[in-house]
């Protein structure tokens, strides 16, 4: 019979630590460029210009009916014939932003469809202009009846990030991976990975459904 | 052969082109189709009365679900090994974890579109006579179903693009021919457009088809 044997955690526990403090930076930051993105697309599948609608279009199609995997090496290894230098973790946050956006593209249009003619109407009436219709009446109106989804999308975008370890970035799978070449533990080293991520999503979910509670309005 | 004939794409590379597609698309469909059996068996039982039985099921969709699939596939191919007899080749690991990764998302769809179904539909059926295994069948299945079939689609869709992963487990999948093929043309714009293009070919149809489908079967109680 196998022992499991954790015994590793004493010598490499702060590498995984780091690599999770990694993950966590990494998510963030492709949090934040998914949203302004995904928010800024959905804008333009609204629009009225056909150009801005078709880009949108395009950008969310591609990006939803290919693999991660392919668009990170894309990036990683496609920017330097550009002559742009790549840094694995930059190259890991644009990557993985710009994926998370097309998703979350979607999201917020279905909240913006939410958003009913009788509301731009009121708004109209009281004298707003379109810009401060969208950012007072649209926007956080939208985005509340988006935001179950939106959290969806981000516990999503935590499990897709384990992929950027294949462009050598070291966060919590990449040093998992580190350790089990030094150790040669692999069962133990990935079902904690694994319990972590459960762990960590769980969370954020709870946290989600708790937030949600609150910020749920009636249309 | 000169240096520079390695940099361009031969009629030897489409062919690994058109292989290379037949092992992505082999690799989804299996683990599609066990995927999908297994799936439905764990969402059928998550609708069962039996409080007990209906968690059962959430110790097996939870963890899958809420981990990345490439710890999942590692886990398999490598941890296996060490803690049993079992050893898997490339292709059986890979079919193996996307399989259960695609039962459990395939668990909570089918739990999500039968509970979609108003209650009345059951009590309708009940007051009729029938047994409750028969009111499942010929009312409540078919009302799920078309919830189920766009939202399966879409899943499929995404499961295709979670195969290209198998490449990490050396499975000469479409990305990883795509990555041979980059690192030895330095054209990593064309081979990764190609890579991009074949994808999107075989995923665009599917991707229209759910969107189809899911206006055709709306229904509104």
């Amino acid at each position: 019979m196998y022992k499991l044997n954790f015994n590793f955690l004493n010598k490499y526990g702060g590498m995984l630590l780091e690599g999770m403090w990694t993950t966590l930076a990494l998510v963030v930051c492709c949090l934040a460029i998914g949203f302004v993105l995904g928010t800024v697309m959905a804008l333009f599948k609204q629009s009225k210009v056909k150009p801005l609608r078709w880009f949108a279009a395009v950008w969310v199609d591609v990006l939803r009916n290919t693999p991660f995997l392919v668009q990170i090496f894309f990036f990683y290894y496609g920017l330097p014939v550009l002559g742009i230098n790549t840094d694995p973790l930059a190259t890991a946050i644009i990557a993985l932003g710009i994926n998370t956006s097309a998703p979350n593209c979607e999201i917020i249009r279905a909240g913006l469809m939410a958003v009913k003619k009788d509301y731009y109407e009121c708004a109209a009436a009281l004298g707003y202009t379109r810009f401060q219709t969208l950012w007072y009446f649209v926007l956080p109106i939208s985005l509340r009846v988006a935001f179950k989804s939106l959290v969806n999308n981000f516990v999503n975008l935590v499990l897709t990030s384990s992929v950027c370890f294949s462009i050598t970035v070291v966060e919590t799978m990449g040093a998992a991976k580190i350790i089990v070449g030094r150790v040669s533990r692999p069962f133990e080293v990935y079902l904690l990975i694994l319990v972590c991520y459960c762990i960590f999503t769980y969370i954020v979910s709870f946290a989600a459904k708790l937030i949600d509670k609150k910020i749920r309005i009636k249309l | 052969m000169s240096f520079y004939d390695y940099a361009y794409l031969t009629s030897n590379d489409a062919m690994q082109f058109v292989k290379a597609t037949g092992v992505t698309l082999y690799i989804t469909l299996m683990s599609l189709f066990f995927g999908t059996v297994l799936g439905v068996l764990l969402g059928l039982v998550r609708c069962s009365k039996n409080r007990v039985v209906r968690t059962l099921p959430l110790l097996v969709i939870e963890p899958l679900r809420n981990s990345p699939l490439v710890t999942q596939l590692f886990l398999i191919y490598y941890g296996l090994p060490m803690v049993s007899r079992i050893m898997l080749d490339p292709y059986p690991a890979a079919i193996l974890a996307l399989s259960l990764n695609t039962a459990a998302f395939m668990g909570v769809l089918v739990h999500n579109s039968v509970s979609a179904v108003p209650d009345g539909q059951w009590e309708a059926g009940l007051a009729l006579g029938h047994s409750r295994v028969s009111t499942f069948c010929h009312v409540i299945a078919r009302q799920a179903l078309r919830l189920l079939v766009p939202q399966a689609i879409t899943l499929y869709i995404s499961q295709l693009q979670c195969s290209s992963l198998v490449a990490l487990i050396s499975i000469m999948d479409l990305t990883k021919l795509g990555q041979n093929l980059a690192l030895r043309t330095l054209r990593p714009f064309l081979v990764y457009g190609i890579v991009f293009l074949i994808y999107y070919v075989i995923s665009s149809p599917l991707a229209a088809l759910a969107r189809r489908l899911e206006k055709k079967l709306a229904f509104h109680y």
